[in-house]
């Protein structure tokens, strides 16, 4: 078993409960040992530009990093893309930068806090394909999803701006773990197209033309489901499909599922207790029927 | 048109990154990479230019300094490393800080999101989600409301929307020390 602080962030607490379920389910037969990261704050997300600096979003961050360091030093596995690019980036920043090291520390010596910069801050893709292995995914499957033709989503966040752990322009990582899973990974040209992020509240038309761009290359290129590894993505590309299709008079109707929720039923868990896929807008089931049999 | 000479100065000293534009050869690759330039007056480049141009009142008012997702697509593909995407955000930062409303909604959206994380540690999203439609009263609010109540419905019976409001977190104090004085020693601007 290998320790990882789970940094749920503010999404998997509400509109992405099925994340944190699955991931919390698949972490037992993978060897992942999750511990909760305690009093951690929000990371401030893509919207932090208006009210906040740079330097006070690197105090988000820091503080996070910081208590992850006085609580054991694990990495911090982030499975929101959002969380993940922030705290990662402001990491980076500081370790490159000793400057901004030492006035970060100042602002956290204000609630008795330091940071030496000891501390990883990772995607779960990342910990998935590299930690955990393809090999020990595969040995977890009981029930393959064999024929089910995914598209795998990665959108922006998840690899850009580093690529740290994928390519940042054609990753594979996503893709990897369908075909662990026993699925057909449906390759579609949108795969590391923008979802909107969180421009969806306050310019809704605007954000119509990039789920419509995903959602029609996906399923024109023979894609039943889409797989995805961010909240943000999976809550715009399925919870506006219904607004969407009022709006341009499409017809979409593609269960949006995050790839840890596939990966528990491969493994044989309960598709609500442990997959929480009933919690999806569009049911994934009939696409599921073979593997859940 | 308005030119005020020495705002390329300005925007190096007062917006956070704004120093990273000295780089810019105005090749244009933000541009065809970001995913929303076809919905902007202009461009990140284009922006760029009009910086250097002392163009203030057009860039700093400028709707397109605040129509950015955060993608990264320009701060990967910028083949003279410029933080376009850092220098957008900043750009968005001071503009609201001198007085201009490039997008209301985003402002008001983006406000009511940094004032949980100041109060509460954490985003409520329900919170900040009700806050940001009623921000134009009760009856604009009521009918934004009623525009995404499927959807809320929907939300709430997946068990996917929390019903009781997020308490703050412990250390909260501590981080709004730490969130003062990042403000406090930070000259380029600070939260609302």
């Amino acid at each position: 078993m290998k320790d990882y602080f789970l940094y749920w962030g503010c999404s998997l607490e509400a509109s992405a409960s099925n994340y944190l379920t699955s991931i919390n389910a698949i972490g037992k037969p993978l060897g992942m040992n999750f511990h909760e990261l305690k009093d951690w704050n929000c990371c401030g997300a893509s919207i932090s530009y208006i009210g906040g600096t740079e330097m006070s979003v690197h105090t988000l961050a820091a503080r996070n990093l910081a208590l992850a360091e006085a609580q054991g030093g694990y990495d911090i596995v982030a499975p929101c893309s959002s969380c993940y690019v922030i705290l990662n980036r402001s990491n980076r920043e500081m370790l490159e930068d000793p400057e901004l090291m030492k006035k970060v520390n100042v602002i956290l010596a204000e609630g008795n806090m330091k940071y030496s910069g000891s501390i990883k801050a990772r995607h779960i893709l990342d910990v998935l394909v590299n930690d955990v292995g393809v090999n020990k995914i595969k040995a977890a499957v009981k029930k393959p999803l064999k024929g089910v033709k995914i598209a795998g989503y990665v959108g922006c966040q998840s690899v850009r701006p580093f690529g740290e752990y994928d390519s940042k322009e054609a990753p594979v990582s996503m893709d990897t773990i369908l075909q662990a899973l026993g699925a057909e990974a449906v390759k579609f040209p949108s795969k590391m197209r923008c979802c909107g992020s969180g421009i969806f509240l306050t310019e809704m038309e605007k954000a119509f033309d990039l789920i419509d761009r995903i959602l029609g290359d996906a399923q024109s290129h023979g894609a039943k489901i889409i797989a995805t590894a961010c909240p943000m993505c999976q809550m715009n590309l399925e919870a506006y499909q219904k607004k969407l299709n009022q709006a341009k008079g499409t017809h979409y109707e593609v269960p949006i599922v995050f790839i840890s929720q596939l990966m528990a039923l491969a493994f044989g868990l309960d598709y609500k207790k442990d997959a929480a896929l009933h919690q999806q807008f569009v049911s994934p089931e009939p696409y599921l029927k073979s593997a859940m049999a | 048109m308005n030119y005020k000479q020495n705002f390329a100065q300005e925007v190096y000293d007062h917006v956070d990154s704004g120093e990273s534009i000295k780089s810019c050869m105005g090749c244009g690759v933000c541009a065809i990479s970001c995913p929303l330039t076809k919905h902007m007056d202009y461009s990140p480049r284009r922006v760029f230019a009009m910086i250097r141009a002392g163009q203030r009142e057009q860039v700093l008012g400028s709707r397109d300094i605040m129509l950015c997702t955060s993608c990264y697509s320009c701060i990967v593909r910028c083949p003279r490393k410029v933080r376009v995407m850092d220098v957008m955000h900043g750009l968005a930062h001071y503009a609201l800080e001198q007085g201009y409303v490039p997008r209301k909604d985003t402002m008001t959206f983006g406000r009511k999101f940094w004032n949980s994380i100041y109060k509460l540690g954490k985003i409520d999203e329900t919170k900040v989600a009700n806050q940001y439609m009623l921000a134009d009263g009760l009856i604009p609010g009521i009918k934004k409301g009623l525009e995404m109540i499927d959807m809320a419905l929907t939300m709430v019976l997946k068990k996917r929307m929390k019903l009781i409001p997020e308490r703050p977190i412990k250390g909260v104090k501590g981080l709004r020390k730490m969130l003062d004085k990042a403000q406090e020693m930070e000259g380029k601007g600070g939260h609302k």
